[in-house]
């Protein structure tokens, strides 16, 4: 009795979501042929015709939209991995002096996690970009000369020169993910119990070496899947990029979707873009994750 | 003065530290009085200073601002008395029964106040704009966004297969795709999607884009409250005679919901910063009015102004969401029957 009562309820919620789908399905043929767009993957291979101010592989106008495509994916890429280390350094440095022993640096990192997790990340985009960077000088005579220069026109260190867009996601994106990581390394930090402080502390262990030795092995098991959910938000909000202007994978699907009208199909391939790019990070953080929990186990 | 005093004894113990302690404290007083000679002298607050009324209301009729205003000020008034008014069990128990109704009527009542009717003339939501439509954003968001993450949770926790995988499919595929695009893809497509004789408006396409993506996070912040809930807690109320539904009802959601409070306050906070989003897709919310201004070439060089004036409402905002949620959280009953 209560197997066909099970049976009988899921059949009923398959026939109502296919009912759903099929009449999303129907209206949506029914606007397509309205449209006279149909579905369609031809226009991939035609030249885009706009230009990318990055680029990491040779990009022209007269490129393809898949190519277009792959390079926006690159500056992702890019944009994404460089906030991965900047926002865990920042994040780590900050969570570990929330429980610092000196109340001045408790109290700075406390301020900045507080102020920066309240502002919307597009609000700091464009502080960065159109304040910070911008408001820089045109030219700006440093004593470092040609190892080290910051202008409006973007920042070379070394002979590398980073672009005003990039260097401002870059800095929106590390700055607030950032605070984040701060709060989930305070977090795994507190898990930890006080007795594992007060041991180091009485065997007379510095604070760094006892952080490092005991306490941050101990609290990684707990830091890792928040870490790993604050670096799947960082690639996901790497699409404010479009606001300041830097060409990532987002910005280029916009502009190919408003030129080709091809909205679902755009929407497909970027949904596919991103949902390799989850599996691609939580494959990475599962394998640090299984490291992390071996070694915890050997000793 | 606490915080000098344990700042004293710590440079005592790491003579280091005290050298450091002392450039950072130089730094933060030379940044301090720097941003205050800025704030007070060199910047120029004309930008925001008259324009208040487009940053509350948008570009909505003059002679029907109060209407908006009127929303924010009861969402404001509400907040405060919430705050300060404290609620237990025993004391003071008529505010404890009124002020959620309160609470609840606000969302109707913003709809009516904004939109028009029952006597107000209609204003169409291309005229919303500002703090109040950032706001009227959230709260509608947030409220369809709840019912149906709970339910999507219910389906990833069920045991009946279809509903189990369905809904893990959705809460999965939606928590893979940025926000942004979701926006886009409600604003472009929810249209084609529609019968052609059904045109809705950008406000409310937005507010569904939002809360289709809002209930897949809300989903897995409920789940982790459901799975808290102990087994034991199921086979009590099947013993005591309930239905499944009942003791779903009764005992296992209210329990699971309270857990989870402070993820879906952070769910919450990140909303009503999303909806700064709309000022990419053409809404002029809080943060798109303030784009709009610094279009407007009399205001060249204003950034730092609006965006500091942005930063700290958006703050406010945000501040007065977290300390609600702490006072709901530690007003009334906790797991173990005990008043927090």
């Amino acid at each position: 009795m209560k197997g066909t009562r099970r049976w009988l309820l899921q059949l009923a919620v398959v026939v109502l979501l296919l009912t759903l789908m099929g009449v999303l399905i129907n209206n949506l043929a029914v606007n397509l042929i309205r449209t006279g767009l149909g579905l369609s993957f031809s226009w991939l291979s035609r030249p885009t015709g706009f230009a990318l101010a990055e680029h990491a592989l040779p990009y022209r106008p007269s490129d393809s939209y898949a190519w277009a495509l792959l390079v926006g994916w690159i500056n992702s890429l890019k944009v994404i991995s460089a906030g991965l280390v900047a926002a865990t350094t920042l994040g780590v440095l900050a969570g570990s002096a929330r429980r610092s022993t000196n109340p001045l640096l408790r109290g700075l990192a406390a301020l900045y996690v507080s102020v920066v997790r309240q502002i919307p990340l597009l609000l700091q985009l464009f502080f960065w970009y159109f304040v910070a960077l911008l408001g820089l000088p045109q030219s700006n005579p440093s004593p470092l000369g040609s190892l080290f220069s910051l202008t409006n026109q973007g920042i070379a260190i070394l002979g590398v020169h980073l672009s005003v867009e990039f260097t401002a996601v870059l800095l929106g994106l590390s700055v607030f993910t950032g605070a984040s990581i701060a709060e989930v390394v305070r977090g795994g930090l507190d898990s930890v119990p006080r007795g594992q402080w007060e041991a180091y502390r009485s065997l007379g262990l510095s604070e760094r070496l006892g952080l490092r030795k005991v306490v941050l092995p101990q609290a990684l098991p707990a830091i890792l899947p928040g870490l790993s959910s604050q670096y799947l938000n960082l690639a996901k909000n790497s699409t404010l990029a479009i606001a300041v202007g830097y060409s990532d994978l987002y910005s280029v699907s916009d502009t190919s979707i408003t030129q080709t009208g091809r909205a679902i199909e755009g929407f497909l391939l970027l949904l596919l873009s991103f949902l390799l790019l989850n599996l691609l990070i939580n494959a990475v953080m599962q394998v640090l994750n299984r490291a992390v929990i071996r070694r915890g186990q050997r000793s | 003065m606490r915080a000098c005093k344990a700042l004293i004894r710590h440079c005592r113990f790491y003579p280091i530290d005290s050298v450091l302690s002392l450039g950072v404290i130089a730094l933060i007083n030379w940044v301090l009085w720097a941003s205050v000679s800025w704030i007070v002298q060199a910047a120029d607050w004309s930008v925001v200073s008259t324009h208040l009324p487009l940053f509350a209301t948008g570009s909505y009729p003059p002679d029907q601002r109060w209407r908006p205003l009127l929303w924010i000020s009861l969402l404001a008034a509400l907040t405060l008395i919430t705050l300060i008014v404290p609620i237990k069990r025993g004391s003071n128990r008529w505010m404890g029964m009124v002020l959620p109704w309160c609470w609840v009527s606000m969302i109707p009542l913003g709809l009516v106040l904004m939109a028009g009717g029952l006597g107000l003339s209609n204003v169409p939501s291309r005229a919303w704009g500002g703090i109040s439509l950032t706001l009227l954003l959230t709260v509608c968001s947030a409220v369809l966004a709840l019912p149906f993450g709970i339910l999507l949770a219910l389906g990833r926790t069920s045991d009946l297969p279809v509903l189990r995988h369905s809904s893990r499919l959705y809460i999965d595929v939606m928590r893979a795709v940025p926000l942004i695009a979701v926006l886009f893809f409600g604003k472009l497509l929810i249209p084609l999607f529609l019968p052609m004789q059904l045109e809705i408006n950008q406000v409310l396409r937005a507010v569904v884009a939002f809360a289709l993506f809002a209930a897949a996070y809300v989903a897995e912040d409920v789940r982790g409250g459901l799975q808290a809930i102990p087994q034991t807690q199921r086979e009590a109320a099947a013993v005591l005679g309930l239905s499944p539904l009942q003791s779903l009802q009764l005992v296992v959601l209210p329990q699971a919901l309270r857990i989870a409070i402070p993820a879906l306050t952070n769910q919450a906070i990140g909303l009503l910063q999303n909806t700064s989003l709309m000022a990419l897709l053409g809404l002029v919310e809080l943060l798109g009015i303030g784009r709009n201004l610094l279009a407007n070439p009399a205001f060249i060089g204003r950034h730092l102004e609006v965006y500091v004036w942005l930063g700290a409402l958006y703050w406010l905002f945000c501040t007065a969401m977290a300390l609600l949620a702490r006072k709901i959280e530690h007003s009334g009953p906790t797991l173990n029957g005990r008043s927090a």
